[in-house]
Order: C-alpha cells, then sequence, then structure tokens
C-alpha cells in the first residue's frame, strides 16, 4: 500500500477535525500526487464569483446610510427616554430618602428627648420677666424648676 | 488615506470615512456573499447588514487584527443567519405543503442577469467550505487566515479547504452541466 493510500485511509478512518487537519498539513499539502487530486486556485476562482462580477445592483452606501440615519436617531429616542427615566427614578428616590430621614429624625428626637425638657423650655414662656425690683432697686432673677416638678422657684437678689 | 485613519475618522463620527470604507468592501464582500449564499439579492442583504454592524461596532475593533478579516468574519456570520432563515422558511413551507413555492437558491442564475454561483457548488459544498472555498481561491488566504474569519482552528479551516477542493474536483472531472455553462 503506498504511503498516499495509507494517509487516505487513516483520513477516512478518524473523523476528527484537528486529526484529519494534521494529516493535511503533514502529507497531502506537499504530496504533488494528493495534490492533483484537489482543484487548483485557478479551478475553483473559475467556478466562483469573483470580485469584478460582484457589481451590486442597488445603491448600498444610501440605504446603509439612511439605515445608520435612522437608527442614531432611533438610538437618541431611546437614550433620552432612558434618561428621563433613570431620572424619573433618582429623583423618587432621593424624595423617599429624605422623607424617610425626616420622618425617622422626628421619631428620634421625640422618644429621646430627656423628661422635663419640655416644661423647662416652656418655663421662660410662662415667665416673662422683664425686670426684677427688690427694695425699689433692680434685681438680678434666677428662674429654677427642679427635674420632674411642676414647681417654679423664682430667685431675686439684689446686687448689693 | 490609510485605513486605520479612515477607521479612526468613523469612530469620530465622520461618515465621509466610513462611505470610503464601505465602498471598497462592497466589491469583496458581494462576491464572498454570493459565493457563500448562490444569490444576489440575499447577497445585497447580506452587505447591507454587514456594514451596518461594521459601523455599530467599530469601537470594539482590535486594531491589532486585520480589519479585513474582522469584516469578513461579520459577513460570514451575516451570511450564516441568511442560510438559517432561509431554511427555515424552507421548513415552514414544506410544513404548510407548498414546496412549489420554494424557489429560494434552486435556480439563483436564472433569476438574474448576471452572473451567479453554480447550483451543484451550492449544493454540494458546505457554507464554511464555500467561505473557506472562496477566502482561498479570491483573497489567497492561507488556512490561518481562513481560521480567523470562521473563528475555528487552523486544522479545522484546513480540512474545510480539503473537502472544498476535492468536491469541485470531483465535479470537475464528472463534467457537470451546471458547472460548465457558467
Amino acid at each position: 500500500m503506498s504511503r498516499c493510500k495509507m494517509f487516505e485511509l487513516f483520513y477516512a478512518l478518524v473523523p476528527l477535525k484537528p486529526w484529519r487537519g494534521l494529516l493535511i498539513r503533514r502529507h497531502i499539502e506537499e504530496c504533488p500526487r494528493c495534490l492533483a487530486g484537489l482543484a487548483s486556485r485557478e479551478a475553483a476562482g473559475s467556478l466562483l464569483v469573483q470580485e469584478r462580477e460582484a457589481n451590486i445592483g442597488r445603491p448600498l452606501w444610501t440605504e446603509v446610510e439612511s439605515a445608520l440615519v435612522e437608527d442614531s436617531g432611533g438610538e437618541m429616542m431611546k437614550d433620552r427616554a432612558l434618561q428621563s427615566s433613570v431620572m424619573r427614578r433618582w429623583g423618587w428616590a432621593v424624595a423617599t430618602a429624605f422623607l424617610v430621614v425626616l420622618i425617622t429624625g422626628f421619631l428620634l428626637l421625640k422618644d429621646f428627648r430627656p423628661e422635663g425638657t419640655a416644661s423647662a423650655a416652656a418655663a421662660p414662656a410662662r415667665f416673662e420677666l422683664e425686670y426684677v425690683r427688690v427694695g425699689g432697686q433692680p434685681a438680678n432673677a434666677v428662674v429654677y424648676q427642679p427635674q420632674g416638678s411642676d414647681m417654679i422657684i423664682v430667685w431675686a437678689g439684689t446686687n448689693n | 488615506m490609510d485605513e486605520q485613519e479612515l477607521i479612526a475618522g468613523c469612530l469620530r463620527g465622520r461618515m465621509e470615512d466610513f462611505r470610503m470604507i464601505v465602498e471598497h468592501y462592497t466589491g469583496p464582500a458581494m462576491a464572498l456573499a454570493i459565493n457563500v449564499l448562490g444569490n444576489r439579492d440575499d447577497a445585497e442583504d447580506a452587505c447591507q447588514e454587514l456594514f451596518i454592524q461594521v459601523y455599530r461596532n467599530l469601537g470594539s475593533y482590535d486594531p491589532r487584527r486585520s480589519f479585513k478579516n474582522w469584516v469578513y468574519t461579520i459577513l460570514y456570520r451575516r451570511c450564516l443567519d441568511h442560510l438559517r432563515r432561509r431554511r427555515r422558511s424552507a421548513e415552514l413551507v414544506k410544513k404548510m405543503g407548498r414546496e412549489t413555492i420554494l424557489a429560494m437558491p434552486a435556480n439563483p442564475g436564472h433569476s438574474h442577469p448576471r452572473r451567479s454561483l453554480p447550483s451543484d457548488l451550492l449544493e454540494r459544498l458546505k457554507a464554511k467550505e464555500r467561505t473557506a472555498l472562496c477566502l482561498w481561491a479570491n483573497e489567497g488566504y492561507t488556512a490561518q487566515e481562513i481560521s480567523e474569519v470562521l473563528r475555528c482552528s487552523a486544522s479545522t479551516a484546513r480540512v474545510y479547504l480539503f473537502q472544498a477542493r476535492k468536491k469541485i474536483k470531483t465535479l470537475l472531472e464528472q463534467g457537470h452541466v451546471s458547472l460548465q455553462n457558467v
């Protein structure tokens, strides 16, 4: 059996492309006898359509250009719609976050305010001491409310 | 102008540069598409889709690779899509029991006055084999370059090319009428 026949047999027996590729590279591409069994470049080229024969029957560039212009217009509209939708979503997210922070802050302040603060804070509102006089003389006044008590003590004294 | 400069111009939005690329590649792309699809109308559609896709994806093109190979890879994929669509519609027509409508590439030469692919070549060779053969015969590509377009190994490309050349040789030896009359 000739070397070529052996390669043909190996080629037929193992239908794996890497194996077949190896056989072609190692033997067929270099063997004049095997190459004679294959169509030449010229023969193949004569059957195929060549570049010079492939003249196009319609204005391809015009069609491509108009498709691209349409496409870019569509893309732009899509981009804008997407942007506005994203902006709207972000707007809602920021507004919700702000509201949550506001409510949480309010609740925290309300719950953790020390007892008596309200009465103490309200005390100056109840006592509007524009001036205090002791013995006809202007005096200093101190307003004092003990913690947890409704009692308010006003202590006044002169500088002398 | 240099091809890389044209590509850079396209990326900056210069349509004139892209027009030059389209005009430069229309001929070779059409030839490849006709040879793969066997039909001029489909080939024109595939080429149109090709250039739209090229423009859209130009940003992802790797300048270290051959631009021509990149273009051919996209075109090859578009052609495969067309063949898939054609097969699906053929199956649909068959299911509907209207085989007579199916006149897809059965006689491509007759539907158009210009030269088309011989029907025997279309029937006997697979799309991958036709692509490999066309790149080898028309463009002088090596197995390595064909593998870049087909996105397969060089060994696989070598097998496709070998099978295509073998089948053509057989067809020529048998003296097929449809091959001789083109």
